[in-house]
């Protein structure tokens, strides 16, 4: 698996926020992608996943020997290859509860068609057991209702992606909002998926402990543009880093 | 008893109409200000079929619906993925060209003379309009058993979802646009079904009756009654056109000359009713409904929990 970007760029009217030369991600099963605010962190990864409308470059996503260039995809369509991401802002369906919200995540668009309408059951069986499995794991304060506080929302929008079973998975700050001992079961949950070889996973994050915890290959971003990239001691032992990222 | 039977036919549509708007926009979220354009299409396009170019009332019907579906397709593409405002916009206009065009292709639609007589199917019949009010019945109990479906599916989920938040769906691989473009183009197709059904209760079609007024009249019975529930358009139509059009223009005893003041009277009672609605039941009189689905067998909790801790 390769997500790959070339001389990718980004830029809101006169102010380029993104200019990468070349970035790879996915070739290691757990990798972490860090950097100051605003150093275009959130802006790379909605460009990956097509949320974000590129101001030149391409983007291309290497999986199971077929190469799809994503740049003429739609963002449903990088969904439907295996590539989603978290949101670091906290999005929801208002008004779906916290288990229909995750049964349509686990819904392949396939079965979602005028056909539906006359199935007699909504949801397979598999279905609610991956959803019930997902609602039982986590301390939701109303496990039938709605998800309440933004911490509840945050989780839920990073269990979406969950289940619905990516190959590459973009987490955009999963610990913001988050409490420590749920965004530790939420990556324990995480790397346990990634070591049983079922999906790969870019984590964004401001949590630096997490990151060289968790992750085996860490990317520096800074102003728009990768300025290095290592295992996590070597990114932690960069001058470069130090310098720009960590205020030494 | 005509005249009852008569009533009672429109209120049918409007309920008709008003479902099929819940589904536009209270499940879907899109703002269709045109209803009365795609009805339109289907009175004036089975109109002229059957008058003009003498085909049967029922094909007639069958050919205007589809010519209204295939408008609303492509109304769809140029607007549907724009905000609310732009598509509330261009589908008022949209019924505002239909209206314009009925007036000044005279030749097809006879413009402000009018275009007739169109008949009731089975027309030899003593009983032809009541058999007709039974049909639009089974019409209109058919949609609102449709629309109950929808709400109950996996397709009605996606499309809550995406009145939610359409780009989080896109995110998680649902194709909203293409979602929305068709059940866009279906009911409003269907709405040019009941246009073309009520070509023979108006039996003379004249360019007046496509004015904004019936767009507004569905709106305001779909948001008194519930635009979230299955059962609001029924309950909306009931509390201002079965109520004011019918009880009170039937039946309630008002001296001839004050008559006239009639129609004003239930514009200011539906306004005053808008009012008290989105002050102290911003949601209609019946609220939102939440979907009904067979319970499926709750797993039980001891898979569940270790399923987070279990190490691979
Ligand atoms: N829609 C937009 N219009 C204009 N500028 C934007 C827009 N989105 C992002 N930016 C700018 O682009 C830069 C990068 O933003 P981005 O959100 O990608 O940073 P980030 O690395 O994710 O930061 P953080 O760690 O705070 O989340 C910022 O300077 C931001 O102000
Ligand atoms: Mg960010």
């Amino acid at each position: 698996m390769r997500l790959e970007a070339n001389n990718l760029t980004k830029a809101y009217h006169t102010q380029e926020v993104v200019n990468i030369e070349k970035v790879t991600f996915g070739s290691a099963g757990l990798e972490g992608l860090i950097g100051p605010n605003g150093a275009g962190k959130s802006t790379l990864m909605g460009l990956l996943t097509r949320r974000i409308t590129p101001s030149s470059g391409t983007m291309k996503l290497h999986i199971e020997d077929k190469t799809h260039p994503l740049n003429p995809f739609h963002s449903h369509q990088v969904a439907r290859i295996g590539l989603i991401k978290t949101n670091q802002r906290i999005q929801g369906f208002d008004s779906l509860t916290i288990r229909d919200s995750l049964r349509l995540a686990a819904t392949p668009a396939r079965a979602e068609g005028f056909k539906s309408l006359f199935s007699g059951q909504r949801d397979s069986e598999e279905v609610e057991e991956k959803v019930a499995r997902l609602v039982e794991a986590f301390p939701f304060a109303d496990r039938n209702g709605y998800a309440m506080s933004g911490g509840e929302k945050k989780l839920l929008d990073i269990l979406r992606c969950l289940i619905a079973e990516p190959k590459l998975l973009l987490m955009d700050e999963p610990t913001a909002g988050l409490p420590e001992d749920i965004t530790r079961s939420v990556m324990d949950m995480v790397r346990e998926k990634v070591q049983a070889g079922a999906m790969r996973v870019v984590v964004v994050e401001h949590d630096l402990p997490l990151i060289w915890e968790y992750c085996e290959y860490v990317h520096f971003l800074s102003e728009g543009s990768i300025l290095f990239e290592g295992a996590p001691e070597e990114v932690k032992a960069n001058r470069v880093v130090a310098e720009k990222y960590m205020g030494v | 008893m005509d005249y009852l039977i008569f009533s009672v036919s429109l209120m049918l549509v409007y309920i008709g109409l008003a479902q099929l708007l819940h589904i536009q926009f209270g499940l879907a979220g899109i703002p269709n200000f045109g209803v009365v354009g795609f009805w339109g299409i289907g009175l004036y396009g089975t109109g002229v079929l059957y008058v003009k170019a003498g085909v049967p009332l029922l094909p007639a019907m069958a050919m205007a619906s589809l010519l209204a579906t295939a408008l609303a397709y492509v109304l769809a593409r140029l607007v549907l993925q724009r905000n609310g405002q732009a598509i509330l916009a261009a589908t008022l206009a949209f019924a505002t060209i239909v209206s314009t065009l009925v007036v000044s292709e005279k030749d097809l639609t006879g413009g402000v003379q009018g275009l007739g007589t169109i008949r009731f199917p089975f027309s030899d019949l003593e009983q032809r309009n009541l058999i007709f009010m039974i049909m639009l019945l089974i019409v209109v109990c058919a949609l609102i058993w449709i629309s109950a479906k929808l709400r109950d599916s996996r397709l009605g989920r996606q499309l809550v979802a995406i009145r939610d938040n359409e780009e989080l769906a896109a995110s998680l691989g649902k194709n909203t646009a293409a979602t929305k473009r068709w059940v866009f183009a279906i009911t409003c197709g269907l709405m040019g079904l009941l246009g073309g059904m009520s070509a023979p209760l108006h039996q003379f079609l004249v360019p007046y009756q496509l004015s904004p007024s019936l767009t507004f009249a569905v709106w305001i019975a779909l948001v008194l009654g519930g635009k979230g529930h299955n059962l609001g358009a029924i309950v909306g139509v009931f509390v201002t056109f079965g109520l004011f059009d019918i009880l009170i223009e039937t039946y309630a005893p008002v001296p001839a000359e004050q008559a006239i003041l009639l129609p004003n009277f239930k514009l200011f009672c539906y306004g005053v009713l808008l009012v008290m609605i989105i002050m102290f039941r911003p949601l209609g009189i019946l609220g939102v409904d939440k979907p009904k689905v067979r319970s499926s067998t709750t797993t039980p909790p001891r898979e569940l929990s270790n399923a987070s801790v279990e190490k691979g």
